[in-house]
């Protein structure tokens, strides 16, 4: 199972690095880098195998299988997330001591940090390895709850929670509408498996439906407008998980999940144009804010926004060079952000207002971060050069319009870049103390590899035309190369410099302007209406907890009404065929009508009981004579247990009397005894659903059509007994559920009891 | 007066016991089944309970790892319900299938729904057991605190 290899040892290289870390806290990001090194090599191997599939047969019954691919944009993707994640754990062995000493909080705690980023890289090798609907629904949920914690990882921050939970709840909540979208997909096209459903999409296409359903998901993922805001608050984490995340791993999971399932959109152009919009509105705000924001993580995080919007308009042109340009970005934006935390560490500030000068202190960082600086603003000799070439080549065939906004665009990303990469490190000399070469190293690996993408772009065209064509579906003939002539790629690069100097050069006339535009706009953003939605949930949920608290009445009431309510929904749209009919009383059901009697006189008695223990005796002798009526009605099997569940529950009762303070049974009783009109209310609301209920099904029941069959059905299953047959066989599932319930109520009573007899 | 209830009830703890078993093995063939057996087998122990008192009681090692017991029957009804899926079956195929003879001697036939009632039986004990158990600690230790 070759293909496999590369997503097994990305998966071992959490519990291998956890146990090096519980042998020596340093070896830990030594281990998982050395990991996810070996599965970069397995990956490297197997891309000379060529391309090919692996299924593992699942649940055949049920047409489910394992799906895997080796494609361009596995192989390009699994590469970016092992390569940028070695390095990203490697920074976080200089970064993470001294962040948890500032947090106070133990050494120990960085394996724990490392193995969640490496677990982390395995479900992103994960999800780009599959090839099933399902199971790329598994691999995204997979990143969205390991993300959680790492961007909740400083617990005793507050802020840090919040981000965590937003981003929890915006991923979260888009995934399930992309498993919505999938499961359309599925059931209309009766298969999982993705090659399958492209082959079958071909000829029907998918459902607009089904297909914004999917965009919504890889939308959220990729921190798109209107679901953008979870980004830049994540920058709460620690500096490796925005390194790794939210530029090079999570985010494009996103677009890659477009990338993956690009064969169902190309035919809805309509659903294209949304997405193209959506776009271009993530790419001008994104950049916008990123020209103001002043910590420079947020900075980068706006940048990250923009620049997926890029990734959106290439994948929404259906262009060859939508996966290339996540591929070089990954590098440049994750080098960027490494230099960032790089810079808080050694100076202690987050914002770009309050650092400057420090290429004299770090040159080495100062240097290879311009070299990522410049990747990220596409100047020549870096691989940038080439994904905003890409870029202009695709919108140059849409016409006019399309270039100057890519213009427009290309010239904010450099403006932005350049007042990060000046405000850093420009400006007036400011020593500090060296930054420990661990710190410096994986951002100058960074930079290599840029530099070496933009001086051999030969490099780059095979995976480039590889992943292009696993996303097309048709070979591509991407090209590569510098061209020194006036065609209109050259001639947009060359404006979008010059647009980009020139608004760097009069950055201090625009930048006050623009951020009193900006915070004024995001008033009104839907960051406003998340946090008016949490607000309004939480208020309803306290509103309908103080409902319920109110006494234990109230409590039981809030169970019982909706529940009835239920019953007599269900009951008013059945249709009334045979319902409601009034059967034949004869000598022989006289031992059946007494023993009934009996057992409503008891249930009538309970109304007017004194004291609890003389309830529980009259609510066991209902029990007990039901048991009767089914002993009489020729059903041994329910009347034994009957009985046996009769007299446990009313031994459990009085025992459960000696538990509670006298004082409040005394309470209690006094309550019952004087009903409310709600009282009144719910329980006739819940008495009438529950005689309708029964009522209606036994008019139901045909003894020949259940029984006959029935009794036959067990034989052939070996089981006689028709009531065992039923439990263990024909209704097998329900008593494994019930079961289930079973083994959690019992771990609730050990739980409660344990905590009350602490108390 | 030395009352006839401890002795008595200590007499009759094996038995039931073995009549719980019995109601498990023959289950499927006449009355009886996992739930009433667990339910047995627990109303067993509550006599001990009720008479011995708690730590009489918990000399038996079932007793002392019940809600433990419970974990292994829902593991076992699980692994019955699910195991067969592995094997390219439905969910909750029985062995042997319909059409396959049976293996056995007298009323006791091999079949997988023994260990699914099993399951049953050790999950229906295990909760009597635990619940009754929790409820004698408490009350044992508010005696012991309201004491002189």
């Amino acid at each position: 199972m070759p293909i496999l290899l590369p997503i097994l040892l990305a998966l071992a290289c959490a519990p291998l690095a956890y146990v090096a870390g519980r042998w020596r806290t340093g070896a830990a990001a030594w281990m998982g880098a050395l990991g996810s090194l070996a599965a970069l090599g397995a990956l490297a191997w197997e891309w000379t195998l060529g391309p090919g599939r692996l299924v593992l047969p699942w649940a055949p019954s049920w047409g489910l299988s394992l799906e895997f691919t080796r494609d361009g944009l596995s192989g390009l993707y699994s590469a970016m997330a092992l390569g940028v994640g070695a390095l990203v754990v490697l920074y976080s062995r200089a970064y993470m001591p001294h962040h948890l000493h500032e947090e106070g909080r133990p050494a120990r705690d960085e394996v724990r940090f490392q193995g969640l980023i490496l677990a982390f890289m395995a479900a992103m090798v994960l999800l780009v390895t599959v090839d099933d609907l399902l199971l790329l629904f598994v691999a995204l949920d997979l990143t969205t709850i390991i993300s959680y914690l790492l961007i909740g990882f400083d617990r005793e921050d507050p802020e840090s929670r919040a981000a965590a939970l937003l981003s929890l709840v915006l991923t979260g909540a888009t995934s399930v509408v992309f498993f919505a979208g999938a499961m359309t997909l599925g059931l209309h096209y009766g298969t999982f498996s993705l090659p399958l459903v492209i082959e079958r999409a071909a000829h029907d296409p998918a459902s607009t439906g089904a297909l914004v359903c999917l965009a919504v998901g890889a939308l959220g993922k990729s921190a798109q407008v209107p679901f953008h805001f979870w980004l830049p608050r994540a920058m709460a984490a620690p500096t490796p998980v925005s390194s790794y995340l939210h530029s090079a791993a999570m985010v494009a999971a996103g677009v890659f999940l477009l990338q993956r399932l690009y064969p169902l959109f190309a035919p809805a152009t309509g659903v294209r144009d949304g997405l193209l919009a959506i776009g271009f509105v993530s790419m001008g705000m994104g950049s916008l804010m990123a020209l103001v924001a002043d910590p420079f993580k947020r900075v980068l995080a706006y940048s990250t926004i923009a620049q997926y919007g890029y990734a959106l308009v290439l994948v929404a042109l259906g262009s060859e060079g939508a996966p290339l340009y996540v591929a070089i970005h990954a590098p440049c934006k994750a080098a960027l952000f490494l230099t960032a935390g790089a810079v808080t560490q050694v100076t202690g500030k987050k914002k770009l207002s309050e650092v400057g000068g420090l290429r004299h202190s770090l040159p080495v960082l100062a240097g290879a971060s311009a070299v990522a600086a410049a990747g990220l603003s596409a100047l020549p000799l870096t691989a940038g050069f080439f994904k905003d070439e890409v870029f202009f080549h695709a919108l140059a065939q849409r016409g006019p319009a399309f270039m100057a906004a890519g213009l427009v665009g290309a010239g904010l990303t450099l403006a932005y870049t350049l007042r990060l990469w000046w405000g850093l490190f420009g400006g007036p000399r400011r020593d500090v103390p060296a930054a420990p070469r661990l710190l410096v190293a994986p951002v100058a690996v960074l930079a290599g590899t840029i530099l070496l993408g933009g001086v051999l772009p030969g490099l780059l065209v095979a995976p480039a035309r590889a992943a292009a064509a696993a996303m097309r579906g048709e070979p591509s003939t991407l090209e590569l190369a510098y061209h020194l002539d006036a065609r209109a790629e050259n001639l947009l690069a060359v404006g979008a410099w010059v647009l980009g100097a020139l608004l760097f050069a009069t950055r201090r006339a625009w930048t006050p302007a623009l951020s009193r535009v900006l915070e004024g706009t995001s008033r009104f953003g839907p960051e406003r209406g998340y946090r008016l939605l949490l607000h309004l949930l939480d208020r309803l949920s306290t509103w309908l907890h103080e409902k319920e608290v109110r006494d234990l009445r109230d409590r039981v009431a809030s169970v019982m009404v909706p529940t009835g309510l239920l019953g007599l929904a269900v009951l008013g749209v059945t249709p009334l065929r045979d319902r409601f009919k009034v059967g034949t009383v004869g000598w022989a059901d006289v031992t059946l009508v007494m023993a009934l009697a009996f057992a409503s006189a008891a249930a009538l008695a309970t109304l007017r009981a004194k004291g609890h223990l003389r309830l529980v005796l009259l609510i066991s002798c209902v029990g007990f004579s039901l048991a009767m009526v089914f002993a009489f009605a020729a059903a041994p099997d329910v009347a034994l247990t009957s009985v046996l569940v009769e007299t446990t529950f009313t031994l459990l009762f009085a025992g459960l009397l000696a538990l509670l303070p006298p004082d409040r049974l005394q309470h209690a009783q006094e309550e019952a005894q004087k009903p409310r009109g709600r009282d009144r209310l719910a329980a006739g609301v819940a008495g009438a659903s529950a005689f309708l209920l029964s009522w209606s099904a036994l008019s139901h029941l045909q003894a020949d059509r259940v029984g006959a069959r029935t009794v036959e059905l067990a034989k052939a299953a070996h089981s006689p007994n028709v009531v065992a047959a039923v439990l263990t066989d024909f209704r097998g599932l329900d008593t494994v559920g019930e079961m289930t319930v079973v083994v959690a109520a019992l771990l609730g009573v050990t739980s409660l009891l344990r905590l009350k007899g602490r108390r | 007066m030395i009352s006839f209830v401890p002795p008595l009830s200590r007499l009759l703890l094996w038995p039931s016991l073995i009549i719980a078993l019995s109601l498990w093995m023959k289950g499927g063939a006449s009355v009886g089944g996992g739930f009433p057996a667990g339910a047995l087998a627990g109303l067993a122990v509550l006599l001990q309970y009720v008479t011995a008192g708690r730590d009489q009681a918990r000399r038996f090692v079932a007793v002392r790892y019940a809600a433990p017991l419970a974990g292994v029957g829902l593991l076992l009804v699980v692994g019955t319900a699910f195991l067969p899926v592995v094997a390219g079956y439905a969910p909750m195929s029985l062995f042997p299938r319909p059409d396959q003879p049976e293996i056995g001697v007298g009323g006791l036939h091999l079949h997988t729904a023994l260990i699914f009632e099993g399951g049953l039986m050790l999950i229906v004990f295990g909760l009597v057991v635990t619940v009754i158990d929790r409820f004698a600690l408490r009350t044992g230790g508010e005696e012991e605190e309201s004491g002189p």
